[in-house]
Parts: structure tokens; C-alpha cells; sequence
């Protein structure tokens, strides 16, 4: 095999899922009606911009070889937390800030605080108690979750404030400010694992955890900043669903934590640790947007959007382990 | 013999009631080259943990360059200049040459006061160091899963060349070397005691061990059976040490 050939087939391998999503985009094109639209491209964006979000944190600590089950629950505890403290009606206090705009970092900072300190939690028991992280993070999917209807009593909080609501409504460019955050987050945390010392110590730990303590790196400070970013990401991710929702349900989100796991196996990364990139994981999430995109306007009951959802994590598994074999022939 | 570089006095490792070593007193000097020989079980790999930061001792105390010395973690060993090339490869195959040459020291420079990656000049660095060390890997920019177990050995033993530091422990490093990258490994090890480094390596090979060191230290069940100059001694009274045939700390040269 000539190296010109070789770099193009390694190329493709490590973009598979982009190459996967123009065909499916292409394929939808073609066969679904309306499909073809700057508004549902827009549209499809729009939708995965909490999922996404939610999927970068996850990343980040999947690809450092542990685990976070939790986010989900976390999400929807920041959600229902800036909910309950900036809503107007059901469960709302209706705190008002002068001037309003204040409540825009007010209300941010906290979902990411609430979401950072149970990924703290998280990271000191797999850090120093060495508990394994999926046990662990599954306790806090459970515990979080129930934490969210202790504090809602069940009940609901509507009508956020407009000047957080704001981020919904205007938009820059056809997609709402909403979606640019999401966005944002991909290309700010893609620089930071491509880049930074702090990525690469990341994936290396995901590689070989005894190598690096010998090498001298961190290992425990550098995963307890993993399960934080993890855990304040999917703050975010539930401040944008509160938006979204213009307020906090007791159930909201329930069934992200499966979808983003999807988005991030289609994505590239390795359940094992240490493989994966950020934007593949956003080809990831824009490639399950699009098919539920596709499958409403075909008009097919929604509950298929489970079963195409779940045969797609396992072609992605697969499609995982025919690459690795591919791999070892080039080698 | 020269100044001394790390002492150990009557250092001891306990798991629970199964003593691993059982006081072992012995010292480096700067730019000498120690090989610690032993049968398997004998503690050495304990030994060099201890030393590196990767076990705290039960008791004894280290001396390293005259101060008081424990080291808690590798980071810490490696902060005070010990370089250590582990049995178990420590290399990280989902990443390429250049990050594992450089795994924990990455040379950055800072956009906005945050530190980036300045992967062409580790890149650089790292193709410099392997020439000169006379390694062949076909592109720095390969992920090491990828290469020969050879080429992955010859990379550990050109990291710890290249960072030198004071003191430079090696667990068995030519376990997967063919015969002249051993060759060319041993010179190095030399290279490196001539720049005043303090060497401890650790082989089964009787043959590597007189043709590199200077002293040679066997360790029997925890213990120092022997610690002689190479000069003083011969192959054969070595291995009646290491077997125990000798008395403990009776060397041929005393």
C-alpha cells in the first residue's frame, strides 16, 4: 500500500462519523420530503445543543478511562435549582435581580456550581476511596435524581425570567443564542484536549494510568478536575434545558444520560479510555439529532427513535471493532 | 569510591507479616554504575519502587545527596532528579512518540496566559534525541501501540538519557532488545555515568551486569548478600551469592 493511500484510509478512519453524517444528511436529503431545508438544519442543531453539551462532559471523563452516569440527574438538579429560584410561577420564588440581565451569570454560575460540586463528590470517591466510578456515579444518578423531587416535591416551576429566557428567543445567524453555547463549548473544550497539557495528560491517563503517576503527572488532582468539569458541563446542560423549558419539570431529561452515551460511542470514543476527540462526538450528537429529525417528519410514531437509537449504538460498536482491525493492518 | 549520591541505611518493606526486605544498606555514588543482581523474589523490584516514589518504606532511612530523603510519589523522585525505566513498559500506546517522550513535560508556550502545546519543538527535540541515540521509528507521529516492543524499549531508554537528572534507577530495561540495541543501550548507560550521573540497574543477565557496572550489589531474600567491586570479583562467585552459596556480605575481595 502506497503512503498516499494510507494516509487517506487513516484519515477517513479517524473521521469516520463526519463521513457517516453527510450520508446520512445526503441519504434524508434525497428520500425524506421537506427534509432538505436551512430550517431543519438549523433545527437539527437547535435540538442537540442540550444533548451535546451534556456529551462533552461525559467525554471528558469516559476518555480519562473512568465513568459519569450521573449526568443527567445532575443536569436536571441545576435545572430545577435555577427553576425554583428564578421562576415566577408553580414552585418559583421569582427572584428578580436589578438590573435584570444580572440573573444571566447569576443563574449560570449557580447550575454550574450545583453541577461541579456533586462532580467533586464524585471524583473524590473514585480518587481517594478508589471506589469504582461507574458504582459510584450510578449512586449519584439515583440519589441526584431523588434529590430533584425532594427539593420540586413533585411539582413544577414555569415561567423563567425573560432575561435569562432571552438566550431561547434571540438568535444570531438563524440559530438561537441556546445553540451557539453549545457550539462554543465543542470548539472551546476540543482546543482544550487538542491542545493543552491538561487534554493530554487526560487521554494519556485514559491510556495507561500507572505510566503517567510515574511519569510524574497528577493523576488524581487531574481526574478530580475531570468529574468537576464533568459535573459543571452538565450543569450547564441543565441550565440550557430550564431554558429551553422556560422552567423545571421533576422528570425533566430523563433518558439524555442513554442518549448521550449513544452520541459519544458513535463519536469515536473508546469505552476503554484514552480514544476519542470532542468533535467527533458532536458528528455524534448532530448525526442522532438528524435521524430524529428524520423520523418526525416521516411522520413514524416516535417510539422508533428508541429502537434506530439503540441499533445505532451497537452498529457503532461494531463499527468500533472493524476500525480497530483495519488499524492493524495499516500498522 | 566517590561521593556518595543516595545512601540507604537498613531500609525495610513489610506486607503485612511477609517481609520483603529485610534491611538493606547500601550507597551510589556519583557516576557510578550499580548493578543490583538477585533471584527473582528477592526484593529488587521493591527496592527501586521504594527509590523511585512508587512505595513508601516501612522503616530505614535514605540519604540523597547528603539530606534526608523519601520520596511520595514518582513526581516527587523525579522533582529531585531520579529517573527510573520500570520492567512494565510506562509508556502510553494511545498517544504518539512525542507526547510519551515528553509525558509530564511538555514544553508549552503561553497564548493569553494559558499554556498550549508546542508540539514542533518537542517534535524536534524528540527526533534529535533519537538520532543521536541512533534509533530508527519510522514517524514520531505514530501512536506507540503501533510499534515493535523493541522500538517501544529504545524509547524509554532514550527518555531517561534525555532527562539524565542525578540518578537513573533501570529495571530490567533490555528485556525486549535484540542484540545490538542492548549493545548500544549498555554505551549509553556508560554515556550517561560519565556525565556524573549515579546509574542502579537491575538485570538477570550476568554477562550485561560485568560488562557495565562498577559495583555490584546482590540482594537475597531482602537482604544484601554482597557488595563488590566488578573488578573484584568473578561471574561465578557472584552467582554463588545470589544462590546463597556464599555467606552473606562475604565477597571473594572482602
Amino acid at each position: 500500500m502506497n503512503p498516499r493511500t494510507r494516509k487517506a484510509l487513516e484519515f477517513v478512519l479517524d473521521n469516520l462519523v463526519w463521513f457517516m453524517l453527510v450520508f446520512v444528511l445526503i441519504v434524508f436529503s434525497i428520500f425524506v420530503p421537506n427534509y432538505f431545508q436551512l430550517g431543519i438544519f438549523a433545527n437539527i442543531i437547535e435540538a442537540s445543543s442540550v444533548l451535546g453539551v451534556m456529551s462533552i462532559g461525559l467525554s471528558l471523563v469516559i476518555i480519562a478511562g473512568h465513568m459519569d452516569l450521573s449526568v443527567e440527574s445532575v443536569a436536571a438538579l441545576s435545572a430545577m435549582t435555577v427553576g425554583i429560584l428564578f421562576c415566577s410561577s408553580g414552585i418559583g420564588m421569582g427572584i428578580q435581580l436589578n438590573p435584570q440581565w444580572l440573573m444571566v451569570p447569576v443563574s449560570l454560575l449557580i447550575a454550574m456550581a450545583v453541577g461541579g460540586i456533586i462532580g467533586a463528590f464524585n471524583g473524590y470517591l473514585v480518587v481517594k476511596v478508589k471506589m469504582s466510578a461507574f458504582i459510584i456515579t450510578l449512586a449519584s444518578y439515583i440519589w441526584v435524581r431523588g434529590l430533584v423531587l425532594v427539593i420540586s416535591g413533585g411539582r413544577s416551576a414555569q415561567d423563567l425570567a425573560p432575561a435569562i429566557r432571552w438566550f431561547a428567543i434571540q438568535r444570531l445567524a438563524g440559530l438561537p443564542l441556546t445553540a451557539w453555547i453549545a457550539v462554543a463549548c465543542f470548539v472551546l473544550f476540543s482546543l482544550i484536549m487538542a491542545k493543552t497539557p491538561f487534554g493530554r495528560h487526560l487521554i494519556m491517563i485514559g491510556g495507561n494510568e500507572t505510566a503517567t503517576f510515574r511519569a510524574g503527572i497528577r493523576v488524581n488532582r487531574n481526574l478530580v478536575i475531570a468529574f468537576v468539569l464533568a459535573g459543571a458541563i452538565a450543569g450547564l446542560a441543565g441550565w440550557l434545558l430550564a431554558i429551553r423549558t422556560s422552567g423545571a419539570t421533576a422528570n425533566l431529561g430523563v433518558g439524555l444520560l442513554f442518549n448521550a452515551f449513544a452520541a459519544v460511542v458513535i463519536g469515536g470514543v473508546s469505552l476503554k479510555g484514552g480514544v476519542g476527540t470532542l468533535p467527533g462526538v458532536y458528528a455524534g450528537v448532530l448525526l442522532l439529532s438528524s435521524i430524529n429529525t428524520a423520523i418526525n417528519l416521516m411522520g413514524l410514531p416516535a417510539n422508533f427513535t428508541q429502537v434506530i437509537h439503540g441499533l445505532l449504538v451497537l452498529a457503532a460498536v461494531l463499527l468500533d471493532a472493524f476500525k480497530q482491525t483495519i488499524r492493524q493492518r495499516l500498522a | 569510591m566517590t561521593e556518595p549520591l543516595l545512601v540507604l541505611e537498613n531500609v525495610t518493606k513489610n506486607y503485612g507479616a511477609i517481609q520483603a526486605l529485610r534491611g538493606i544498606s547500601f550507597s551510589i555514588g556519583k557516576g557510578e554504575v550499580v548493578a543490583l543482581l538477585g533471584d527473582n523474589g528477592a526484593g529488587k523490584s521493591t527496592l527501586v519502587k521504594i527509590i523511585a516514589g512508587g512505595l513508601e518504606p516501612s522503616s530505614g532511612r535514605m540519604l540523597f545527596e547528603g539530606k534526608e530523603f523519601l520520596a511520595k510519589s514518582p513526581a516527587e523522585a523525579k522533582a529531585a532528579g531520579i529517573e527510573t525505566v520500570y520492567q512494565d513498559l510506562s509508556l502510553c500506546t494511545n498517544v504518539d512518540v512525542v507526547a510519551n517522550f515528553f509525558m509530564g513535560r511538555e514544553i508549552t508556550r503561553k497564548v493569553l496566559g494559558i499554556p498550549i502545546l508546542d508540539e514542533r519543538a518537542m517534535e524536534a527535540v524528540v527526533g534529535k534525541a533519537l538520532a543521536s541515540a541512533g534509533t530508527r521509528i519510522p514517524s514520531l507521529r505514530t501512536n506507540v501501540e503501533h510499534l515493535s516492543g523493541g522500538q517501544r524499549q529504545a524509547i524509554e531508554l532514550n527518555r531517561f538519557v534525555h532527562w539524565g537528572g542525578k540518578l537513573v534507577l533501570l529495571d530490567e530495561p533490555f528485556a525486549a532488545l535484540g542484540v545490538e540495541q542492548t549493545r548500544r543501550g549498555l554505551e549509553m548507560i556508560r554515556q550517561v555515568a560519565n556525565q556524573g550521573i549515579g546509574v542502579v540497574i537491575i538485570t538477570h543477565i550476568m554477562q550485561q551486569a560485568f560488562q557495565v557496572a562498577d559495583r555490584i550489589v546482590v540482594i537475597r531474600q531482602g537482604v544484601v548478600a554482597g557488595d563488590v567491586a566488578r573488578n573484584k570479583t568473578s561471574p561465578d562467585a557472584v552467582i554463588n551469592m545470589i544462590t546463597g552459596e556464599t555467606l552473606a556480605g562475604a565477597g571473594p575481595a572482602g
